[in-house]
Formats: structure tokens, C-alpha cells, sequence
């Protein structure tokens, strides 16, 4: 056991965690070797899997009932954590080490107000009296970039946006001047641009108070930005650490080699093909809006005003044969409210007008529409019916559509398995006993098994890790070069669809924004807004944008 | 079926539910041939005795065997409760499903409607019911049966909703499948699971109603062996030997507690994700 | 909470005493084919059957007849007992006086033991002290009322002499006596109460202890009562508020058999006599009586939970 340098904060040396589970023992981490100095932004990066909870919770002495500490030990300045108590581990958190959690949306209790989760901390802590606690507490918030601390202090989680939210989970964070802080994807659950707001606040305190932090991430290309060192994990180890220029510029181990390559940068473009722009557009969409709401049944009575929610307003555009078109937006933008009008699985108002055939609402939507105009959802979970094994899942596009091909169906759907790079005997199993990504696969197959005209993508990598994303998309692409498919690509990822798409539409709250051919997306001609997202988006240290 | 009997052994509520409903319909099927004594045959001087190796369980005012007459009293009460559940369940899934499929107005009015009526005890629903059809057996089930469909139907309606905004569903509906379709090969299968543990609840509850009216001497009528009326009859002489009470009483805690456990277990068992 | 809200639901009540008051003057007076033979019985003379026939009415068409009784009940007018000849309205209501004042000190009797069983299971989950309250809650879930007073009269009253088996004596005559004699039934009707709802509580407190809020709340480092008080137990006794209004429907089932077996002149032992002497002006005002009652609760627990939960938007 080497003796900790001087200013080092956190320090882990070969710490390895157990689970006792039902089937065995489960090696959550193994021998993890990790250091932290004072100042220092250390970064995380793993995927699902592969451990980087279970660290960040051994660090907080917060462990489940069947999880047993194999060896190694963790030390805050010098003092094992192990032989704490629990009353002093109690007094050690908020209060040496804090942390910050994924979503504000779900982190902070819904029936309290934001100033008595901020104060309790404080209060508990400090020792302050209530009404020093929430002085101090209105100064931290406006620290933290809100306006209006005072009203902020009074209001409910719900009232306040996931940014806002997140500001006083990171001022809650910093409250009591821990000398460790660990950020567990604290702008996972945010849009693109408050993320990149989130982040700067970070940044700017983290320089002002010199705290060490363990910032975890599954974005390389945000850690790039952010952290000074970076230790990649990977099933419970630590593969590869070092500094962010040693690793991303010369990574010495293969899956470090993998997750990189596997990032969307904007500079590698994936997709040769070009499609024609003078030919007439597969789909043209004309001033289509989509309206929520009902009147409320005795407004007549109550005078109750009514407001009808608008999930699309006015949108036109089109899609060549065989382009790739990418929509980028925020939630609420409209994105899926568009692809869902496109499938008639929302009413519209406009036109729609599909290989020369006009579109005016779901009557419209024939047999030989809807087997040109396919659909695939974000969550693999949710768009397999979980009681239909796959073999019936894939029969049902090709008994509805006829495929044409000679062959038994169980042959042809075995075809469809191999061409999604899938087992043929999966057709055999279940949906709960296939992977997220192998799932993921499967609603693509049998979105192909029509041999359509047009596959509408709606967030469908969203929900998947990094390496799984980009191999999907390799599947996608491949099947674009084989069958000249035309895509609508839906996504918040912006360096994933400038990789792929020919041009790209930009949403928000409704409206189209604009649409532009994804080598100009960055140029300065774009509107406000587009400059905004393109601005907030980090893309790979080393690489340009 | 094999498989779903070894998923429902896997949890301690399945083991235990499946034990004493297997238990309770071989008493069902096989009551009177299991039955050691004639539960006709009164006897004067056997009054009110105790346990003892002719009358395992003791004997009754009319000096009847208590165990024989549980054993045949299973029929009356267990068959009762299940053919009312089951005819409640069915009345109320068809409502519900069709109040969910129309959706919009239709649907609010169906449900405020229904919840109006739920607005009455259903002990005082059946009541009135008994009260119309008069009393006996199978009006007292036809009661059950009515007073449960509200409910079921409040039930059915809110799984079928939730089934319905599954994307699976919208897959079938953005791949132009017909309404029969969807609603039978991609809802169904999955309301079916909820609606069945719902229902086994709904036994024991059902089991508890008809005992009760019968109690209340609206039910199964004397000479009838029911074990609500066993315990009605046995009030008189309850200091005498409490055990004419106390048997009838375990006997239907113990089917009551059966199918509640059955159906815990049924709902582990039937969830393809945690079952499987 | 905006007026809109208060005003639908001001309205629901009154719509669901509407359909109530149809139900019940359909089951009760216009299926049985002939309302007059089913109370005199079928060998009744013509003569009395023609005088009940006027006397009720019954050959007026049924619209009429509904219209008659409903705005009889606008004016506060329930019509007059068969039975007796007395108007139904004052005996009725100073009957559900006593049931109300039985289902309140059940009430009162559950949430002092239930929530502390519910929270203490849910605190010791999957070890003994948690079984056995399962175990109780399950027993006490599977037993019908009578099974539970009758037993209890049995050991209670009769072997243990305790407390009087049944009878009743108004508190404001002899205090002493007439909790003894309310004691009984009171601990019959909660021991379902405490059953159901220290089960949801414990439900909804196992559940609530494994959210990300209270991970959270634990890893700042505030105390543990702090997270059990004043974070948990809070969010999980609010659902609670709407289990137990839903089963004062149940509770007024209950009281039905408990006042019969323990004597107990209420509301549920009047329907009884109603009942079994088809004395049908009682039966219908019995049962819209009950219906009002289960509805006004159920809107004073609405209110309560949009009082403390701001989240819910009553719009």
C-alpha cells in the first residue's frame, strides 16, 4: 500500500466488492485503483455493466444488504472508510463527500419545497438555525445561476424545469464544502443545451472551490472536455487510466480502442451515398399540425377557458428516395409527435403526399402505405410484445404484407434474423431473454421485413450503451446501402446524425426551425437556435467541430 | 400449464395458495365420498361432543358429524363463490373493455356511471338483489355475481388502458392491423394475466359475501350444509361447544386465505418477465 | 384547486346520488312484477292488495312514481314506513348517527394501531416481526365480519366475561356503560380496517424507502428519523388517505353485520329490518342514505389530498 501524496483527497487501492445473489457470486468490482487530489476533475467512463454505480456507492458507504467488501480499501485524506461507523458515516455525508444524481426529476422529494431539501442539508451539517440556513441557502442559489432565489426557495420540484431542478441538487452538493464530490451523469436526463449550462456551472465551481471530483459519464466526448484524467472501466475493472490526452490520443487496451471508435464524431462521415434532389420526394409533408386535448366536459357550464395543447405547428418538408433525413430537437420539440403523425398514430391536420399518392388523414393510410412506411421505437422493451415469441413477431409483417420471396415463412424469417446479424434460432425465444441492443435488432428486422420504402427511426439508439449504438447504426447503414431505403432519422444526438444524414431538419417546441444539408449544419449562416445546439454539444477533445 | 404450476411453487405465497386450493377442490370434487360420516344422521345422545376418534371434529346440536358436513358444506360455498366470481368477472370484463375501446365520452360516462353504482356497499348491493329474487342458493349467487361486475369492470378498463398505450400496440396500428387483431392477439393475451389474479382474489371475497348472506339467512337455505349457515345455526349453542363455531369459521378463513395466496402467487407467476 | 374542480365534483355527487336513487327504486319497486304481492305475500286478499296498491301508488306509471318519491326526497320528505307508519327520515337519521359515531371510533381505533404496524413491518421487511404482521394481516383479511364478532362475543363475552355481548346504551346516558358496550363491535369492524390498511401502508412505505429521492435524502447525511419522518412516511401515508376513504364503502358493509349481531340500533340494523320485512320507503331512503354518506367522504379524503399534495393538478 503506497502512502497517499500530499493534496490526495479520495483514494482507492485495490478494492475489490462482491454481491451474493440468488445464482452465485457476483465479482462486482475488482481490484479498483483510483486516486483523486484536491482540485482534480477525475472522469469515469463505462457502460452499462460495468460498475461505475457500484464504485460510486462503495465510496459512499452505501451498499445493499448482500454485498460483501473483498479487500482493498477506500481513504478520504488518509482515514479508511471501511472502519467507520454508521453514525459517522452519517456525519460524513453531505459533509465530507457529497453526491449528485442522475435525475433531478426523481432525486428530490416531490412534496417538499426545493428551499427545505437545501436547508436540511445545511442545518444538519452547520448547525445553522432555520432562518440562517435559509439565507445561506437563497445566496447559494443565486450562486448558482438561478434567478429569483427567493421564489425558487419557496417553490415544489414540479414547478421548476429539470435544469433549475439540477442547480439546487448541484448547490445542495455544494453546500457544506465537502472536499469530495462525486457526479454520477448529473446532465444524463437533460437536454442538450441546459446540459451544456449544467456543465459550465460545474466547471466554474469546481475551479472556485478546488473540490476533487469523481465525474462519471457514459459521453467520452463530454469527459474529454471536462475531466483532466480519465479511468475506463469495463465489467467491474479499471482497463485503462490516464491523462485525457494519453488516452484518447495513443489508448494502449482494445475496448478503450472500441468505446472511442464507437463515438459519433461529427468529422467521420459515415455515409457515401447521394441521393438526388431534382427527382420527386418520396414523402413531402405539407402544414401538418398535430393538437392535443379535449374540452373539459362542463366547461360550457364553468366558463372555463379551453387551451389545446400544440404538438405540431405548420410543419413542411420532404425526403428524397433513398436520403437520409435526421430530425434533432429537444423533448417537447414535436420530433415524435411528427413520426407518429407520419404512422397515424396521431390525427393531423395538413397533407401528406407519398409516392404521388396525397395523404389527407388515417383513411388514407392503405395497406400498401403502410407497408412502405415503417416505424421503429425507442424502447426495445416496450415495442415487443412481451408475450409473442420473435418468430411470431417477424411472421406478422410478412403474413400481412406478403413477401414475395419463395421459401416457408420460418425460413424467410430465420432470412430476416441473419440479415440483423441475429441467430436464427432466436425466432425461438422470447423478448425478456434477448439483450437491449438484440431487442433493438429484432423491431428492425421486422421493420424491414416489408422491404419498405421509407423506415422512420424514432430515438431508437437513445436507450442503448455507446458500442451498442454504434453498431446498431452500422446495421441501419448497411441495410440503406443494400435495399436504398429512405430514412427519417430522429434523434437529440447531434454528432451521431451529422455522421449519418444527408440533411438535417432542427425542431422546437413545435415548429421546424430549418432544415440544411448536414455539411452546413455548423456553418454560421444557421438560425439562432441551430448555432445554440450546435455550441452546446461537445465533441471529442483532439477532434474539430 | 406444467410450467406455470412450477413458477407458482417458486414463491412461498404460490407454494402455500396452491397447496390449500388443490386441497380445497379435492374436498370439492370428492366431498361426499371423502365424508366419514352420513352428515344427515342425527343422534340425540351424540350432541355436542367433542373431538374424538368417531367424530374427528366433534358433533353438532343434532348431534351431526362436523367434519362430514365441512366436507360437503365445500360444495356449497367453494362453487358458489367461483361460478359467481367468474360470471361477475366476465359481465364486468366486457364492459370495461368495450368502456376502453370507445374511449372519449363513451368511456367517461361508463365509468362515472359504474363508480355510482360502486357507491354502494356491496353487501347492501346483494342484499337488495336477494331481496328481489328472494332467497336461496342460486339467487344469492346470481346477487354475488351483480355485485362484483362494477368492480371488475373498473379493473378490466384500466388494465386494458394501460395495455393500450403500450408501444407494441401502437406497432400493430402503425403496421395497419385490423381492430380484431390488435385487440385479441397483442391486448389480449396480456389483460388476461392481471384479470386472473384479480379474479382468484376476488374468490375469497366472494367466498366472505356468500358466506355472509347466508348468515344472515338470505343465502343457502336449512337443511343445507353452507358453512355461513352452520355458523348462524351455531350461535344458539356456541357455550355449549364452541366447536360447532369454531370449525365452519377455519374452514372458510382457510379457503378465503387459500385463494388470496393463489392469487399473489399467480401474479409473480403469470409476469413473463419475473416468472420465466 | 380551482372552482371548476370543486363544482365537477359537486356535480359527480349528485349525479351518483341520481343513479343510486334509480338503482334502488328499480330493484325495489319496479322489477318485482307485483310489489304488492311481494309484500303481503301471495295469498293476500284483493281487497288489501288493491288498498296497498293505492296507497303506493303502484298504479301510476313508474315514471310518476319515481318523480313522486324523488321530489319527496328534494323536501326532505323519505315517505313513511310500512312497518311502522312513521315517517322514515328522523328514525333513519338518528340511526346513522349511532353508525356514524361506531365507524368513527373504528377509524379512530385502526389509525392508531394500523399505521404503526404498517410502518414497523415495512422498517423490518422479510424479517419475523414482519411475517407475523402479515401473517395477522392476511387472517384478518380472509374472516367475514360475523365469523369475528361471533367468535368474539364467544370468547370475549362468554368465556372471559369481559365485556356485554350485545345491547346497546347511548353515551350520553351512561358513558362507562355504553363504551363497554360499544367496545366489542368497534374492535370487530377495525380488525379488517387495521388488516387492509397496515398492509398498504406497509406497501407504500417499502416502496417509497426505495426511491431515488430518499437515497438521496440518506446519502446528504440527514438523520434517520429525519429521512423516515420527515421525508418518507409523509409521501407514503398521503395514498393511504384515499385507501381508507375507499373503504368506508367496505366499513358500511361491515357495520351491516356487526350492528345485527351485536344489537346495535344503526343505520345497517335498520336496513336489515327493512329488508326482511320488505318495508320499501325504508330501503330506498336507507340506501341513498348510504350512498350520500360514502360519496361525502369520499370528497372530504379528495380534498384533504389535493390540500397536502401540491403536485396534483385539479384543474
Amino acid at each position: 500500500m503506497s502512502e497517499p501524496a500530499q493534496n490526495s483527497v479520495l483514494q482507492i487501492r485495490n478494492y475489490s466488492l462482491d454481491y451474493l445473489t440468488v445464482n452465485g457470486v457476483f465479482h462486482a468490482l475488482r481490484n479498483i485503483d483510483l486516486e483523486i487530489a484536491a482540485g482534480e476533475i477525475l472522469g469515469l467512463v463505462g457502460e452499462s455493466g460495468s460498475g461505475k454505480t457500484s464504485l460510486a456507492w462503495s465510496i459512499m458507504r452505501y451498499l445493499p444488504d448482500n454485498a460483501r467488501e473483498v479487500g482493498g480499501a477506500i481513504r478520504l485524506r488518509g482515514e479508511d472508510l471501511a472502519a467507520k461507523s454508521p453514525a459517522e458515516v452519517g456525519r460524513m455525508r453531505g459533509k465530507q463527500i457529497s453526491m449528485v444524481f442522475q435525475d433531478p426529476g426523481t432525486s428530490l422529494n416531490p412534496t417538499l419545497s426545493l428551499g427545505t431539501q437545501l436547508t436540511e442539508a445545511l442545518r444538519r451539517h452547520r448547525g445553522l438555525t432555520k432562518r440562517q440556513a435559509w439565507g445561506e441557502g437563497e445566496a447559494m442559489l443565486a450562486r448558482v445561476g438561478l434567478k429569483n432565489p427567493t421564489q425558487m426557495m419557496q417553490r415544489m420540484p414540479h414547478e421548476a424545469s429539470g435544469g433549475e431542478k439540477q442547480r439546487v441538487v448541484i448547490a445542495t452538493a455544494f453546500a457544506c464544502n465537502p472536499q469530495c464530490i462525486i457526479f454520477d451523469e448529473p446532465t444524463t436526463a437533460l437536454d442538450v443545451i441546459t446540459s451544456r449550462q449544467i456543465l459550465d456551472l460545474f466547471l466554474d465551481l469546481q475551479a472556485e472551490t478546488g473540490v476533487a471530483s469523481l465525474y462519471i459519464s457514459h459521453d467520452l466526448a463530454l469527459l474529454s472536455r471536462t475531466a483532466k484524467r480519465v479511468a475506463v472501466m469495463r465489467r467491474g475493472e479499471i482497463v485503462e487510466q490516464g491523462t485525457i490526452d494519453d488516452i484518447f490520443r495513443a489508448p494502449r487496451q482494445d475496448y478503450t480502442r472500441e468505446l472511442l471508435s464507437a463515438v459519433p464524431q461529427p468529422a467521420k462521415r459515415l455515409v457515401e451515398t447521394r441521393p438526388s434532389y431534382q427527382a420527386k420526394p418520396l414523402m413531402e409533408v405539407e402544414n401538418v399540425s398535430v393538437h392535443y386535448g379535449r374540452k373539459p366536459f362542463l366547461s360550457a357550464l364553468t366558463g372555463r377557458a379551453f387551451k389545446r395543447f400544440t404538438g405540431n405547428r405548420a410543419i413542411s418538408l420532404t425526403v428524397q428516395p433513398g436520403e437520409i433525413l435526421g430530425i434533432v430537437g429537444e423533448s417537447g420539440s414535436g420530433k415524435s409527435t411528427l413520426a407518429k403523425a407520419m404512422t397515424g398514430l396521431n390525427p393531423f391536420e395538413g397533407r401528406m403526399t407519398f409516392a404521388g399518392r396525397t395523404i389527407a388523414g388515417l383513411a388514407d393510410m392503405d395497406r400498401s402505405y403502410r407497408k412502405d412506411v415503417q416505424l421503429i421505437f425507442q424502447h426495445p422493451d416496450a415495442s415487443l410484445n412481451p408475450r409473442q415469441k420473435i418468430h411470431e413477431i417477424l411472421a406478422r409483417p410478412l403474413k400481412l404484407y406478403g413477401a414475395g420471396d419463395g421459401g416457408s415463412l420460418s425460413h424467410r424469417i430465420g432470412d430476416l434474423l441473419e440479415q440483423v446479424r441475429l441467430p436464427r434460432t432466436h425466432a425461438d425465444r422470447y423478448p425478456h431473454q434477448l439483450s437491449g441492443g438484440e431487442k433493438q435488432r429484432v423491431a428492425i428486422a421486422r421493420a424491414f421485413a416489408s422491404k419498405p420504402k421509407l423506415v422512420i427511426c424514432d430515438e431508437i439508439t437513445s436507450a442503448l450503451d455507446v458500442s451498442v449504438q454504434a453498431s446498431i447504426v452500422q446495421l441501419l447503414l448497411e441495410l440503406h446501402r443494400k435495399h436504398g431505403t429512405a430514412f427519417l432519422f430522429i434523434t437529440h444526438d447531434l454528432n451521431l446524425v451529422r455522421q449519418i444524414a444527408h440533411r438535417i431538419a432542427v425542431m422546437y417546441r413545435g415548429d421546424l426551425v430549418e432544415v440544411a444539408p448536414s455539411d452546413e449544419i455548423a456553418s454560421p449562416d444557421r438560425a439562432d437556435y441551430t448555432r445554440q445546439l450546435i455550441a452546446a454539444v461537445p465533441a471529442l477533445a483532439g477532434t474539430s467541430f | 400449464m406444467v410450467d406455470l404450476l412450477k413458477r407458482l411453487l417458486r414463491t412461498p405465497q404460490g407454494a402455500t395458495g396452491l397447496i390449500l386450493i388443490t386441497l380445497v377442490f379435492i374436498v370439492v370434487a370428492f366431498g361426499p365420498w371423502l365424508a366419514p360420516r352420513d352428515p344427515e344422521a342425527m343422534s340425540i345422545l351424540a350432541r355436542y361432543k367433542g373431538p374424538s376418534m368417531t367424530f374427528l371434529l366433534g358433533t353438532d346440536q343434532y348431534g351431526r358429524d362436523i367434519l362430514s358436513r365441512l366436507l360437503i358444506g365445500a360444495r356449497a360455498t367453494v362453487i358458489t363463490a367461483v361460478v359467481a366470481t367468474l360470471a361477475g368477472t366476465l359481465a364486468g370484463a366486457l364492459i370495461g373493455t368495450v368502456s376502453a375501446y370507445l374511449g372519449g365520452r363513451a368511456d367517461e360516462m361508463i365509468m362515472r356511471t359504474i363508480d355510482a353504482i360502486m357507491s354502494i356497499p356491496n353487501l347492501l348491493f346483494a342484499l337488495l338483489i336477494v331481496n328481489l329474487l328472494g332467497s336461496g342458493s342460486v339467487n344469492a349467487l346470481v346477487a354475488v355475481a351483480v355485485a362484483f361486475a362494477p368492480g371488475m369492470a373498473r379493473i378490466t378498463r384500466s388494465v386494458a388502458l394501460s395495455i393500450r398505450k403500450q408501444d407494441y400496440v401502437s406497432a400493430a396500428i402503425a403496421r395497419g392491423e385490423s381492430s380484431s387483431y390488435i385487440i385479441l392477439r397483442e391486448m389480449l393475451p396480456n389483460v388476461i394475466a392481471p384479470i386472473v389474479v384479480e379474479t382468484t382474489i376476488r374468490i375469497s371475497f366472494a367466498v366472505m359475501l356468500f358466506a355472509t348472506l347466508s348468515f344472515l339467512g338470505l343465502g343457502a337455505q336449512p337443511p343445507a350444509t353452507e358453512w355461513g349457515l352452520m355458523i348462524s345455526e351455531a350461535r344458539q349453542y356456541m357455550h355449549i361447544s364452541a366447536g360447532i363455531l369454531i370449525w365452519p369459521s377455519l374452514a372458510i378463513a382457510i379457503v378465503a386465505v387459500g385463494f388470496n395466496l393463489l392469487g399473489d402467487g399467480l401474479r409473480d407467476a403469470l409476469n413473463p418477465r419475473t416468472g420465466g | 384547486m380551482s372552482p371548476h374542480y370543486l363544482i365537477k365534483r359537486l356535480l359527480m355527487i349528485v349525479y351518483t346520488l341520481f343513479v343510486v336513487s334509480l338503482v334502488v327504486f328499480a330493484i325495489t319497486q319496479v322489477l318485482p312484477a307485483d310489489a304488492a304481492v311481494m309484500m303481503l305475500g301471495e295469498n293476500a286478499t284483493a281487497q288489501a292488495l288493491d288498498a296497498l296498491r293505492q296507497q303506493m301508488g303502484l298504479n301510476d306509471p313508474v315514471w310518476m312514481q319515481y318523480l313522486h318519491w324523488l321530489t319527496g326526497i328534494l323536501h326532505g320528505d323519505f315517505g313513511q314506513s310500512l312497518r311502522t307508519g312513521q315517517p322514515v327520515g328522523p328514525v333513519l337519521f338518528e340511526a346513522l348517527g349511532r353508525s356514524l359515531l361506531l365507524a368513527c371510533l373504528s377509524i379512530g381505533l385502526m389509525l392508531v394501531l394500523a399505521i404503526p404496524l404498517g410502518v414497523i413491518a415495512a422498517m423490518r421487511r422479510g424479517r419475523l416481526t414482519d411475517m407475523l404482521v402479515s401473517l395477522v394481516s392476511y387472517a384478518g383479511v380472509s374472516l367475514p365480519e360475523f365469523v369475528t364478532a361471533t367468535v368474539a362475543v364467544l370468547v370475549v363475552s362468554d368465556w372471559l366475561k369481559w365485556l356485554p355481548a350485545t345491547g346497546y346504551v347511548p353515551l350520553t346516558e351512561n358513558f362507562h356503560d355504553g363504551l363497554a358496550h360499544l367496545a366489542l363491535p368497534v374492535c370487530v369492524i377495525s380488525i379488517i380496517l387495521i388488516a387492509h390498511v397496515s398492509r398498504m401502508v406497509r406497501s407504500e412505505l417499502v416502496d417509497v424507502l426505495h426511491t431515488d429521492y430518499i437515497r438521496a435524502a440518506r446519502l446528504k447525511g440527514l438523520s434517520g428519523s429525519r429521512v423516515l419522518f420527515g421525508h418518507a412516511l409523509r409521501n407514503a401515508l398521503l395514498p393511504t388517505i384515499t385507501v381508507v376513504a375507499l373503504d368506508v364503502g367496505y366499513l358500511l358493509g361491515g357495520i351491516i353485520v356487526v350492528e345485527e349481531i351485536f344489537a346495535i340500533p344503526g343505520i345497517g340494523r335498520q336496513l336489515i329490518v327493512a329488508i326482511q320485512t320488505r318495508d320499501l320507503p325504508s330501503i330506498q331512503a336507507g340506501v341513498l342514505l348510504m350512498a350520500a354518506t360514502y360519496s361525502i367522504v369520499n370528497f372530504a379524503a379528495d380534498l384533504l389530498y389535493a390540500w397536502l399534495d401540491k403536485r396534483i393538478q385539479y384543474g
